[in-house]
């Protein structure tokens, strides 16, 4: 610049850096209520649930073909909904309250708000949800003794079925997230989860086409279902392919946001 | 020192900012002065980085916004909208901006007690008044240390208090130095708080002068004179050595004079016995220059009756 600017000279230590946008976004995270109130109710929903099914279990009851894990962790799929809710809030609950602004005001460059916020809300998510799902399956467990649903978590795949069950809720909750970063309104992603994520599988799977119900295997939500079971499903995807699948649904609803992030006005 | 070249934002084919080209110095205060859409907080927008202009481009001391590896340093807004999480406290909506550059706990607390927030710096923002609001935003503004300070109708809404503590506030920081962008609709409070006057229009650079250049054109500052002896009055003025100064009769006994002070009109009054019943200095004449440079340029206009 041709002109010499007696300006003070700003601090050389502050600087943007990608650890430093992760520590904003987990700051963030855990100063606002609604992270702990759809925290606590997630966990809720999975141990309240999984109790339920223990003490009303009995070995004639006709659940006996049910996977012990699905079975015990069966309030994932509406812990699942509160932890979907979050990550809308994460992203689409700043264009609702003008935060987004701050945010991209701070970081101008805007994709590492958006990595961070991910990074931040699956680690959060993944670990709450993983010791919740072990704590409700031993409860569970309490229950089970002496029934045929009796297990024990090293058992064949039943570790591996909680840290998937975890897994498929996590992802589905980035899933969320993304939405809430592309359609940029808490009401529209919330729609949008449930009713494409949601439902929209559950209504193919009922057409009767048989490569539409191969397909529906590897939606996000059956793919999470795969992933949370000890024992493979008939007509579900295995495992691998299930994890694949869910984190490719994931990563293409991160992108979409991602693209658009850099073009569109904040 | 911020630099806008050209800047052009258009929705569609509304056009609300069109060919905008001004500089901002350091070290004065510069009022963005326009009417109520005129697009002054799009422009603003467009200098942080949060709206991408559809033509030309702005520099914030000779590079990008976005480019900066420390913005927050570089420039400091207050935006016109709140922009922040309403249940969050005040000072974790600054802690959380200050993690983003690494900026210490110690320096979002002195930030609070600059802007007299230490005492509810732990209350959510939701209970916040207006002003409270306001100094919230300030208080995010000046976390970075910046350079540069960008508010954008800071003064709306506040009770006098907190205008004046901005007025004193803008004129401190740019005595530091710092370059200080203020957009507002309001002439009266520019005129108080500004050196430099950038003046827009339904997007359009309409003046980029100073308050003082903005007087004088639009004919000085004058002085309302009431005697009973006028014309003695008039011819005993000393118009020759203030060759811009002039006279004219509104009345019989009712005389408007520019050029001159009213000190100077009362002490020749008096050195020749001339009475006086009313000696005022009239100041909203930049009011209307201001009106009179926006005029045509108004977006909403109330029909005359």
């Amino acid at each position: 610049m041709s002109a010499t600017t007696p300006v003070p000279a700003p601090t050389a230590a502050y600087r943007i850096t990608p650890a430093r946008v992760l520590r904003s976004e987990w700051h963030k995270l855990w100063t606002v209520r609604s992270t702990w109130i759809t925290l606590v109710t997630s966990a809720a929903f999975l141990l309240g649930v999984g109790i339920l099914m223990g003490a009303t279990y009995t070995s004639d009851g006709g659940d006996s073909d049910v996977d012990t894990v699905v079975l015990s962790l069966y309030g994932s799929q509406l812990g699942g909904v509160c932890l979907a809710v979050l990550g809308i809030l994460v992203t689409a609950g700043e264009y609702a309250t003008g935060m987004i602004r701050a945010s991209m005001t701070a970081v101008p460059r805007r994709l590492p708000v958006l990595g961070a916020k991910a990074a931040v809300f699956t680690a959060v998510v993944f670990a709450v949800s993983f010791v919740t799902a072990l704590i409700t399956f031993l409860t569970a467990q309490i229950f089970f003794s002496g029934t045929d649903q009796a297990a024990s978590l090293t058992d064949d795949g039943v570790l591996a079925a909680i840290a998937g069950n975890a897994t498929g809720v996590t992802l589905l909750g980035v899933i969320a997230l993304g939405l809430g970063a592309a359609l940029r309104s808490v009401p529209g992603a919330v729609g949008a989860f449930i009713g494409g994520v949601m439902v929209l599988p559950e209504i193919l799977g009922m057409l009767p086409y048989e490569a539409v119900e191969t397909a529906v295997r590897y939606f996000p939500t059956q793919a999470a279902g795969a992933l949370g079971s000890a024992d493979p499903m008939p007509g579900a995807a295995t495992p691998g392919a299930a994890l694949f699948a869910l984190f490719l649904w994931a990563a293409a609803t991160l992108a979409v946001p991602a693209l658009l992030l850099k073009r569109r006005d904040v | 020192m911020i630099r806008a070249e050209e800047l052009t934002k258009r929705y569609g084919d509304r056009t609300v900012v069109q060919d905008l080209s001004f500089t901002v110095r350091p070290g004065t205060v510069t009022g963005f002065l326009g009417p109520n859409g005129a697009g002054k907080s799009t422009t603003l927008r467009m200098l942080l980085g949060l709206d991408a202009p559809t033509r030309g481009h702005s520099t914030v001391a000779g590079r990008a916004y976005a480019t900066h590896p420390a913005p927050l340093t570089q420039v400091g807004a207050l935006l016109e909208a709140r922009s922040l999480h309403p249940g969050r406290s005040a000072f974790h909506h600054l802690m959380a901006l200050a993690h983003t550059h690494g900026i210490p706990r110690a320096r979002v607390e002195h930030v609070l007690g600059l802007t007299g927030l230490t005492d509810v710096a732990g209350r959510r923002v939701k209970g916040f008044s207006l002003g409270m609001g306001q100094r919230l935003g300030i208080a995010a503004a000046l976390l970075g240390d910046p350079a540069t300070v960008v508010l954008d109708e800071p003064v709306n809404g506040l009770d006098p208090d907190g205008v004046l503590w901005i007025r004193t506030l803008l004129k401190s920081l740019a005595a530091e130095g710092r370059t200080v962008l203020v957009s507002s609709h309001l002439m009266s409070e520019m005129a108080l708080t500004a050196d430099h006057l950038i003046v827009i229009g339904k997007g359009r650079l309409l003046a980029d002068t100073t308050v003082s250049a903005l007087v004088r054109e639009a004919g000085g500052a004058s002085v309302r004179v009431v005697t009973p002896e006028a014309d003695r009055l008039r011819a005993l003025l000393p118009t020759s050595p203030h060759p811009d100064a002039q006279i004219t009769a509104e009345g019989p006994d009712t005389l408007r004079v520019t050029g001159l002070d009213a000190a100077a009109i009362g002490h020749t009054a008096a050195a020749h016995g001339v009475p006086l019943h009313e000696l005022t200095p009239q100041t909203a004449s930049l009011e209307q220059a201001f009106m009179d440079l926006t005029h045509d340029s108004l977006e909403y206009q109330g029909a005359a009756a």
